[in-house]
This record gives C-alpha cells, structure tokens and sequence, in this order.
C-alpha cells in the first residue's frame, strides 16, 4: 500500500492528467463506434422503406388505392389487374387462428412448466421447446404438405364440416370440401411455429415474479389457477404480451411454410379448409418470374405487410398503455 | 433505534401487566419435526397456541421461527422435498393430513410476510380478490367489506379517495396495512405474522403493532420478531426456539423476567444471537 501511493505521488499530476487523456480518447472512440451502430439501424431501415416505396411506385401509380380491395390477381391480363385483398385477407385469417390456438397452448405450456412440472419433466418438455424453435421453416412446410395435410383433410377436417353442416355463420366458415392445402392448415402449422417464442418468454417472466407474491396469493387461500390467473398473468402481462407480439409478427411474415401448404389461391372464400395465400406465400411463388407491373406490384405487397406489421405493433403498443392505466399506475 | 437498549436496560419495562387466564388451545402441536430434505430443521416442538392470544416467536436467526409459521398453514407444501411429521392440530383439525383442503386451510389461517406483498391489482381490488374466493356478493356488499377489512387494517382513513389506485402506490408501512387488511377480509381464525415490521420504519411499525394488538380481540396471534420489545409489547406467550428447538415456552412476562433456561436468558439479555 505504502508503497504503492510513494509511486502515485512520485509521478505528479502532470503525468496523471496525460494517462487520463489516453482513457478519454478511449471513451470518445467507443461512444461513437457504439452510436454508429445504433445509427446504421435507422439508416437500414429508411434504405428498406425507399427502396420498397421506389420498387412499388409504378403499381402505385396504375391501380391506386383501389389496390387494396381488388380481389382480382391476374398478372397475365393485358394490362394486368392487381389486387391486394385475397392476400391481404390470407395474412390477417391465418394469423388471427394461429394466435388463437398458439396463444392459450403456449401459456399453459408455460404455466405448466412453471407452476406444476414435476422436476424432472421440467427439463426434457424445456428443451422440446426450444427445439421447435428451431426447426428450418421448409422443415414445416414439408411435413405440413405430406404428413399433416392428408392426416387433416382425412379425419379432421370432414369432422368438423359434418358437425357444422347447416349451423348459421359457423357451417360456412367450415365448409367443405376437405382439402389438403387449406387456410386452417397453414394457421395450424403457424401456430405451432410461432408456439416457442410464446412459452419460452412467458417462462422466462413467469420466473420473476417473487415466490413471496405467490404464497401471499396461495396464503389468503387461491388455488394454482387462482394464482396464476389474478397474480403470475397480471405481475408479467407486458413479458407476455411482448411474447404474443413477436409472436405475431412471425406469424405475419413467415414464408416458406406457408407457401407450401396454403394453395396460393387468390380467391377469398368463406371457408376457412379452402386454400388461400398470404402476402409473403404470394411474393414467394411468383416473385421469380416476373416482371414491369408484376414485379412492382408483388413490391407493393410486400411494403404492405411492412406496414401492416408496424400497425400490429403500434396497436400492441397502444394496449400496453391502456393495460398500464387500468391497473392504476 | 429501539434495538440500542437491549442490552442495558431490562426489557421488562415494556410488558404489559396483565395476567390474563389460560386460554382454549387453537392451534395444538405434538412432537412436530420438519425436514428440509436431509436437513432436521425442526426437532420435536411441542406447543399450544392459545385462542384469542398473540404468541411471539423469538431466537436467533436459522433457528427455525419462520419455517415453524409455514408448518402451520401448509405454505411448505409448496415446495418438493420438504416434510413435517407429528401431530398438529387446528381445533379439531390435522393439519398435516394430505387429503386436507390447503385452500380452506389458508382461508382459516392468514399469513402476513417479512416483506409487503400487494397484489398487482388496485387496492380495493387486493382486499375484494381475497371474499370473492370465497365468497358471491353484490356489489354495495363488497364495498361494506373493503371498507371493513381496510378499517381493520388500520388503512380507511388513508386510502379512502384512492382506492382505485395500484396497491403498489403506497408506502411500505401502507403496502404492509394493507396486506394484513386483505388476511383479514378473508375472516381467518389464527393470522401469522412473519416479522412483520423488519421492513417498515418506526412509525409504520407503531402502527402495525397496534393493529396486532386489536387483532387480538378476534383473533389468534403468532408472530415471529427479531425485536425483542416488539414480542415483549404485543405478545401473551413468548416461544424461544435455538437450533431447531423450542427451549422455552411460557408467559411473555415471566419470559423476559425470570427465564428458566440459562440460553433464554442469553440471548433476551443480547448475550448472543
């Protein structure tokens, strides 16, 4: 020690500002390294609309706004007749049905994990989960194609057409004929996509709510649904919700497994077992061949799943806030 | 603050003087042991919780107080590889029956923690989730109960114009008030307290002591304390435990005046622990 402040003292303070100076243009490079990278996001991004805005602008300037609700996609026509809503319609149907099943599984998934695993199942159902995570997209889309897509129009699919068969509203929804590429089929193969994202971010919040909470809640007398449903959920809705989110937004996007297994028909029926197409399935199929109005066209679908994409998780965003309001903070 | 004066002034001075009659037992424990895996945590407790008393649990730290308060309603059962065995009772009850409802068991004995716990919900809501568990009322009824319970937890006055805000916007001493106002909107008949106040200030711990001792008049008491003027000032029965034992069980007066064991006495004169 002694010896150590002999030397400090011994080197003045002259010598001492000078090795401070060294760590300052330290500091000054690494701060602007590290905001250069935080700027090459924006300017990626900016780069990304233009070029789609650029790419899509001779489609803008043909068919408008009446792009949007043309169900009509003949890019062989001469001129051709573009329009977004069958896609449109696809991406948003086989979304909505993929959260609606991938939702509740994934959260029980967790709760289970979480709240009722015996130890040792724990880690086996854990690592399933992160291996279906990661699991090649065409992976999917194969087995949905021959394995899953006959097994569904085979027994699930004429079960369900059969019990709704004349039922207002529901039986068109499940109308027949049972098909092996079909709508539901590409939300069922979405929903156990989008599956891990959603139980391994709501494991990972469950985690953090303190083990005091729960036993106050398991103290006044609730039972395990009781304490995951007033206190676990509510302590880490906005964990889950982000979970849900990204969730969603793979779902919007996902490519290759749904042009597999969704028939790429641009016509929109009430059916939810008919084959349909999404923006990314559509983009995918025809985007290598074509070309002028199609090409820009197929661009003008894909800033259209950008934008709609932004609109999900401005609404997510939106929801948080209200969430926040109501629970009084 | 209060702490500096154990060790030169007798505690004695805090105790309440009254002799009250021996109560009716509510909670009964007979040669009860409790594991923590291998660990022999608690080693053949025999004790008498008496109705309508506060009884204070004190020693050193490790020596088991707490893991004795979660023996009581269950709350180990939450986790794998803890066991009691013996007997206890809660009147006519075994608690230590497997096939017992722990449900109703924690709705019969609350528990108020070392740490605040409101729930993420607002306030009215913390007491109300509580009765609606158990209980179907309308709406103007449940009003009457919030405001009951948070009366009875000391806390109406304070919160009254705010009870739509987060349970989590109070103070420490308010957070804790409130909990111990949600234990008992449920009506339980024995309220543990694992020390309660090692989180608060003074002047929230007056105030929850206070409310302990109100408490008493309905309800059956057990508190574990680090402090002891607070088992000296709220308690009837003082329970020394050491190691995993109880070494000595008896009147909180006789207690901190005569104690019969020579390690009691130790430790209330801050000998060690």
């Amino acid at each position: 020690m002694a010896v150590q402040s002999d030397v400090l003292a011994a080197a003045g303070p002259y010598d001492r500002a000078k090795a401070l100076s060294a760590f300052k243009l330290g500091d000054i490079t690494f701060y602007w390294i590290t905001r250069a990278c935080a700027i090459s996001v924006l300017l990626i991004l900016g780069g990304i609309i233009l070029s789609l805005i650029a790419g899509a602008w001779p489609a803008i300037k043909e068919y408008g706004l009446p792009f949007l609700w043309t169900q009509r996609w003949a890019p062989s026509a001469d001129p051709p007749v573009l329009g977004a809503l069958g896609p449109v319609y696809g991406t948003l149907i086989t979304s909505v049905i993929a959260m609606m099943i991938a939702i509740p599984v994934g959260i029980g998934i967790a709760v289970f994990l979480t709240e009722l695993c015996p130890q040792w199942l724990r880690r086996p159902i854990g690592i399933a989960i992160e291996l279906l995570a990661g699991i090649p997209s065409i992976i999917y889309g194969m087995w949905g194609f021959f394995v899953l897509g006959p097994f569904l129009a085979n027994t699930f699919q004429p079960f369900m057409i059969r019990l709704f068969d004349g039922v207002p509203v529901l039986g068109a929804v499940f109308a027949g004929p049972p098909s092996y590429l079909s709508l539901f089929n590409a939300s069922l193969i979405l929903a156990i996509m989008v599956l891990p994202f959603i139980t391994a971010i709501s494991v990972d919040v469950f985690k953090t709510v303190p083990p005091v909470l729960k036993e106050a809640a398991y103290g006044v007398g609730c039972t395990t649904w009781e304490v995951v449903r007033n206190v676990v959920i509510p302590y880490t809705r906005v964990g889950v919700i982000g979970g849900i989110m990204l969730a969603l937004g793979r779902a919007l996007g996902e490519t290759m497994a749904v042009t597999f297994i969704i028939g790429n028909s641009f016509r929109i029926s009430s059916s939810i077992f008919a084959p349909g197409t999404t923006i990314s399935a559509a983009i995918a199929s025809e985007f290598a061949e074509s070309d002028g109005l199609h090409q820009s066209g197929l661009i003008l679908l894909g800033l259209l799943l950008f934008v709609l994409t932004f609109i999900v998780l401005a609404c997510a965003r939106l929801m948080l806030m209200r969430l926040e309001k109501k629970a009084g903070n | 603050m209060t702490d500096l004066s154990i060790s030169t002034t007798s505690p004695s001075a805090a105790i309440p003087q009254k002799s009250l009659p021996e109560a009716a037992p509510k909670v009964t424990a007979r040669s009860l042991n409790f594991y923590y895996g291998e660990h022999h945590a608690l080693k053949d407790i025999n004790l008498t919780l008496g109705t309508n008393r506060v009884t204070a649990f004190i020693g050193p730290s490790g020596c088991g107080k707490s893991t004795l308060l979660r023996i009581f309603n269950r709350m180990y059962d939450l986790y794998p590889g803890q066991r009691a065995t013996g007997q206890l009772m809660l009147d006519q009850t075994n608690i230590l029956d497997p096939k017992l409802d722990l449900n109703l068991l924690r709705a019969r004995i609350g528990m108020v923690f070392q740490k605040p716990t409101p729930f993420p919900m607002t306030i009215y809501e913390n007491i109300a989730f509580g009765i609606r568990l158990y209980e179907k009322i309308s709406k103007s009824e449940m009003d009457g109960r919030v405001e009951k319970a948070l009366r009875g937890g000391a806390l109406w006055n304070e919160v009254k114009d705010k009870l739509n805000a987060s349970g989590l916007s109070l103070s420490g001493g308010q957070q804790q008030r409130l909990c111990i106002a949600r234990t008992v909107a449920v009506r339980p008949e024995v309220i543990l307290f694992d020390e309660p106040c090692s989180a608060l200030d003074p002047i929230s711990t007056a105030k929850v002591e206070e409310l302990i001792q109100e408490l008493s008049e309905d309800y059956t008491i057990a508190i574990v304390t680090h402090n002891m003027q607070q088992a000296a000032r709220v308690s009837d029965k003082t329970a020394f435990m050491y190691l995993g034992e109880l070494i000595e069980f008896d009147d909180t007066s006789k207690i901190f005046t005569s104690p019969s064991d020579r390690r009691t006495q130790d430790y209330i004169t801050g000998r060690f622990g």
